[in-house]
């Protein structure tokens, strides 16, 4: 019964977190110069006829309660409508791109969280020269995915995911390395090692489930920043994914296609939200 | 959880797997290279961007084709053709023997279909503007070979138009799958590539009777990011690249000398312009500095050329003063008079239109200090450098200028809806030599007449003058006539500077050095304009 | 001790970027357009860079602006993460989800669009400095909502430990509770976020120069100076493009050793 209601409570919590989502998307894009244009107005070969569709457009669905209106009343039908810069409907575009993106999240998120754990441990362990110990993941958050990418290209070695990877490791290496830490000393920790608990024993009965919470929580952020960067990515290694469908309709000015992926984003960041651990006491003595 | 080397060797071998993004084999007989992004139509009759052109050009089997070499119409699958004397009907004489990629034979039938359904006005066929009033062409078929084309109005130049009219099945369009042309569509993934496949049924055959084209296939890749499109290049992946970049022209150079060409100025202009409308949401005193003529020709002479073209081209670009470049021959101007490069004279110039100095400050005759900005289009590095080196230009004279790069859409909309803008620097690209095809951004009713668009009536005497010697040229009979006309416009324009021209840009392209047959031509399409006579060495 | 090196070093580089910058004749916009792309010269300690100017100066300059932006904008959303964070995790559980539907829906709409919208607003004279501070300003304000839900769970964590309910027993405020007991145990996770948040708004701020915002020519961008990295062109002229790289690694890895004792 509890489960019951915690369940339509998320699912309520989502479409109201999608509708709104959706309405924010159509005022911004709408509103934001270079709605009605289009390059071609600058071919004066062809600028006369872009401008009369594009004034076409405008008079009939140009204002925010016109597209609103076609957009929800075409949900309504199962119909996610049409692409403005293909001009095939939505499906036709989403759809393959679809099980690409999602592939290539799991892949970057499962080998950076890997990477992440397998080094922020052992670093943990040192007293000394945290900092250095930590100086290979500052270099990758210092160069920006495009010079990663360049790199990986010159080399002729690495693609996406690896690069994805790097990305995350990079990021939850940062907090994971914090976490192992301030659990390492926790006072009751010293006094089993004091004890004489072998390490083994100290790592998978005190340490893990004083760091699993932390981790569990962390895991929404790393999502949400996989999430942000699957875009640039995309675009530069040229995946075929959403990502890159979503930076060249947000740069073409295309609705319908970008407000399909942001709401598929937005129940991402929804779903990810939702991982939930236990609460518990935090362990101290 | 243990981790064991099965473990770690299998992990890495995952992530080095899924490395290269993936790119198909090209066979030996195939050719490869990137196309910016998808076309957005593979329907000949209703083409109006790059990549669509480009997919037509190469499928598309056409009346008359013109000769990007010599720049002369040659017959293709028309033998033969005669213009009346008026101008107002041409006859086609096809070849006998065609057939479409599909087998059945090609006649007059298909032909006079094809050009129907240009013509239509429901088809709205870009192309059919250039035919100027479309709906009152009348096209019969006299018999299976012959083919006559009544025009009500004269147009000047019409069998270039032809080059751009794809011959289809009459009843049966197939968006490229069937065709006349060397290649015919055989596959298509959205985002990802094009796949041309060779047609058996083409037409020509080369001098020793073999058939034609060589390639057994070509593929476009749908790729936007240089980095990639020059590292293929150089793994032998793409054959060549159109339009290279000339920071990359340098790259490629020192790595294989002969895999690269600059052929000399293309066609394409960079300018800058200030915005002239009366209606722009400027304040007064600003518009008045724009329309005065003494500020723009300071402006023009202010500003060096050579180090645009030597740094911001790395020297593959020419400078620039007129709007038609020196690689048309057939238009240029040589006898232009211009205003060259002295600062002397454009302090002097100002001087004179009552601005004065004020320190490093240049201030008009109202105490208002001269400041206004560049807006140009970002993602173009070296227009950025453009504005970079002009504004050290202008600061020299005293102007304060801020540059503001905006993406193409914002920046559509300041420059042609809402005209809120002070100057503009950008690229023209001139696809075509002949001056009809400029008529939209002289005339200064036209919505393209960029410094200021859709005027009702010509704002200045100048402007006036230009209109009338510009129909004048669309009129004419004679081409010597033609010519006086235009190089008058060509004075105009360099006398009045409502366009500063800056550089024109080389055409740069890097060519793979085993192909035969290739014929770069400054005319676009430069490398592949004669598609079917490439092969690569080895193969036959 | 480690700490007081770090800060004596950070100060020290700040001080120098600022002598580099004021030196008599050291100009960050002027071009020397016969001296492009050069290596090191005695004039010229950093090499120039594609239009003649001098690169030890932009990048002098570059760090300042950057640093000065780039670490205030981060510190403010921090800062915005950290309240919103634990005013959901001491508040009603209403309120709670309300703040975290808006941190989502903050999260996921394309912000995009209104960065255009803000450019359109702004006069195209906005002269680079101005722009610059609109940009680290709009960063700030966008860049909290993928802490905040961490630090919210961080902190439902902690409100429930028994020193916590020690505390309340013994009469603290809320605010007090906050101020002096929760966040110090919730800098593990702010720290982090602080130092991921600098080097991810420079390279921000050279993105949204593709939409008329960020740093505009001629003041230096950090970022568009690690964005040039990308091309591999500009790679193969002079090994000192990578300078800008190394002085961020080194920024960063002294920011780093200032926190890594909390």
């Amino acid at each position: 019964m509890k489960t019951a209601a915690q369940i339509c409570w998320r699912l309520g919590r989502t479409l109201v977190l999608l509708a709104l989502v959706a309405v924010g998307t159509i005022l911004l894009m709408r509103f934001a110069p270079g709605y009605f244009s289009d390059s071609r107005e600058m071919d004066a070969k062809y600028a006369q006829r872009e401008q009369t569709e594009l004034h076409q457009e405008e008079a009939t669905s140009g204002t925010f309660a016109q597209l609103a209106k076609s957009t929800f009343g075409g949900w309504l039908h199962g119909d996610l409508g049409s692409s403005r810069q293909y001009g095939v409907p939505v499906t036709e575009l989403v759809g393959p791109r679809l099980h690409v993106t999602v592939m290539l999240l799991l892949r970057g998120l499962v080998f950076g969280w890997a990477l992440a754990v397998c080094t922020a441990f052992p670093v943990s362990l040192w007293r000394n020269g945290q900092t250095l110990a930590g100086m290979p993941f500052t270099l990758l958050l210092a160069i920006p995915t495009g010079a990663m990418a360049t790199l990986c290209l010159l080399a002729d070695m690495g693609g996406p995911v690896l690069v994805l990877s790097l990305l995350l490791a990079a990021r939850d290496f940062k907090f994971l390395q914090r976490v192992f830490q301030s659990a390492w000393t926790a006072p009751h920790l010293l006094q089993a090692r004091a004890q004489g608990m072998r390490f083994h024993r100290l790592a998978v009965a005190h340490l893990l489930p004083n760091v699993v919470p932390h981790i569990l929580g962390l895991a929404t952020l790393s999502i949400v920043t996989a999430l942000s960067a699957i875009v640039p990515i995309e675009v530069i290694f040229n995946v075929p994914g959403l990502g890159q469908l979503a930076w060249s309709a947000a740069m073409n000015r295309d609705l319908p296609v970008l407000l399909t992926i942001t709401l598929l984003m937005a129940a991402a960041v929804s779903c990810a939200g939702m991982i939930a651990p236990r609460e518990r006491m935090v362990q101290t003595a | 959880m243990r981790f064991g080397l099965r473990h770690i060797t299998a992990f890495v071998a995952m992530m080095f797997g899924l490395a290269a993004a993936c790119q198909m084999p090209k066979s030996p007989g195939e050719l490869a290279w990137a196309i910016r992004y998808d076309p957005k139509t593979f329907d000949p009759a209703k083409v109006d961007e790059q990549a669509s052109e480009e997919v037509r050009f190469l499928t598309g089997g056409v009346l008359i084709r013109l000769n990007r070499k010599t720049q002369q119409p040659e017959p293709e699958l028309a033998a033969s053709w005669t213009v009346a004397p008026d101008g107002r009907m041409i006859s086609f004489r096809l070849r006998s023997g065609l057939r479409f990629s599909d087998g059945s034979p090609l006649t007059s039938k298909d032909v006079v279909w094809s050009l129907r359904r240009v013509l239509d006005p429901a088809t709205a066929a870009p192309v059919a503007d250039e035919f100027l009033t479309a709906q009152e062409v009348k096209v019969e078929a006299p018999d299976a070979l012959t083919i006559k084309v009544h025009l009500p109005k004269r147009v000047i130049g019409i069998e270039n138009v032809f080059d751009e009219i794809a011959i289809e099945p009459a009843e049966r369009p197939s968006e490229g799958k069937v065709t006349s042309g060397p290649f015919t569509v055989v596959d298509y993934k959205r985002g990802q590539y094009v796949r041309l496949g060779r047609n058996a049924n083409y037409w020509r055959r080369d001098t020793a009777g073999a058939k034609l084209p060589y390639l057994t296939g070509i593929r476009l890749d749908v790729l936007n990011n240089r980095e990639r499109e020059i590292s293929s290049f150089q793994r032998g992946e793409y054959d060549l690249i159109d339009g290279l970049p000339p920071d990359y022209f340098g790259l490629l150079q020192k790595k294989n000398p002969s895999a690269v060409l600059d052929l000399g100025a293309s066609l394409n202009t960079e300018e800058m312009w200030f915005n002239q409308a009366s209606s722009a949401p400027l304040p007064d005193y600003e518009k008045a500095w724009f329309q005065n003529r003494a500020f723009r020709v300071a402006v023009s002479q202010a500003i060096h050329r050579a180090d645009l073209a030597r740094i911001a081209y790395a020297g593959h670009a020419t400078p620039a003063y007129d709007f038609v470049s020196p690689a048309n021959r057939v238009w240029h101007n040589d006898g232009l008079r211009f205003p060259h490069e002295d600062v002397a004279a454009a302090a002097q110039l100002l001087a004179g239109a009552g601005f004065h100095r004020n320190e490093s400050l240049l201030v008009d005759a109202g105490g208002h200090v001269v400041k206004f900005s560049i807006l140009t289009n970002a993602g173009n590095a070296a227009r950025m450098k453009i504005a970079t080196l002009i504004q050290q230009d202008l600061a020299a004279i005293g102007m304060q200028v801020t540059v503001v790069a905006l993406d193409f859409p914002a920046l559509i909309e300041r420059l042609m809806h809402k005209q809120d803008y002070e100057a503009c620097l950008l690229g023209l690209s001139n696809v075509e030599p002949d001056p009809n095809t400029q008529m939209n951004v002289w005339l200064s009713s036209s919505p393209n007449h960029q410094w200021n668009p859709s005027e009702k009536t010509p704002a200045t005497p100048w402007e006036a003058q230009i209109d009338k010697l510009m129909q004048e040229q669309g009129t004419t009979l004679l081409q010597k006539n033609r010519k006086l006309a235009f190089d008058q416009v060509q004075q105009i324009v360099a006398d009045q500077q409502p366009f500063i021209y800056l550089v024109y840009p080389n055409t740069l392209y890097a060519l793979s050095p085993s192909l035969v047959g290739v014929q770069p031509s400054v005319f676009q399409p430069g490398l592949i304009w004669n598609i079917a006579n490439v092969r690569r060495q080895g193969t036959k | 001790m480690k700490r007081r090196v770090s800060v004596v070093v950070l100060a020290l580089m700040v001080a120098a970027a600022c002598v580099i910058v004021r030196l008599p004749g050291a100009s960050y916009s002027a071009q020397n357009r016969e001296a492009i792309m050069l290596g090191a010269t005695t004039h010229y300690w950093a090499g120039t860079d594609d239009v003649g100017r001098d690169r030890g100066v932009r990048v002098a300059a570059a760090v300042l602006l950057g640093l000065g932006g780039a670490a205030a904008a981060a510190a403010v959303t921090t800062a915005i993460a950290a309240g919103i964070g634990t005013l959901a995790g001491f508040s009603t559980p209403g309120l709670a989800s309300a703040l975290m539907l808006a941190s989502d829906l903050f999260l996921s709409l394309p912000w995009l669009f209104l960065l255009m919208m803000v450019r359109s607003f702004l006069p195209l004279t906005t002269s680079p400095l101005h722009s610059a501070v609109v940009t680290f300003t709009i960063l700030a304000a966008l860049g909290w909502p993928a802490c905040a839900r961490a630090v919210y769970r961080g902190t439902l964590n902690l409100r429930s430990s028994e020193w916590m309910i020690q505390g309340r027993a013994s009469g603290l405020r809320q605010t007090q509770l906050m101020r002096r007991h929760v966040l110090p145990h919730l800098l593990p996770l702010l720290i982090p976020q602080f130092l991921i948040c600098v080097p991810a708004f420079i390279v921000a701020e050279a993105n949204l120069g593709t939409l008329g915002l960020g740093v505009a020519p001629p003041l230096p961008s950090w970022g568009a100076m690690l964005l040039e990295l990308d091309n591999s062109a500009s790679l193969a002229t002079s090994h000192w493009v990578y300078l800008p790289v190394v002085v961020l690694v080194l920024v960063l890895l002294l920011l780093e050793s200032l926190t890594v004792e909390v």
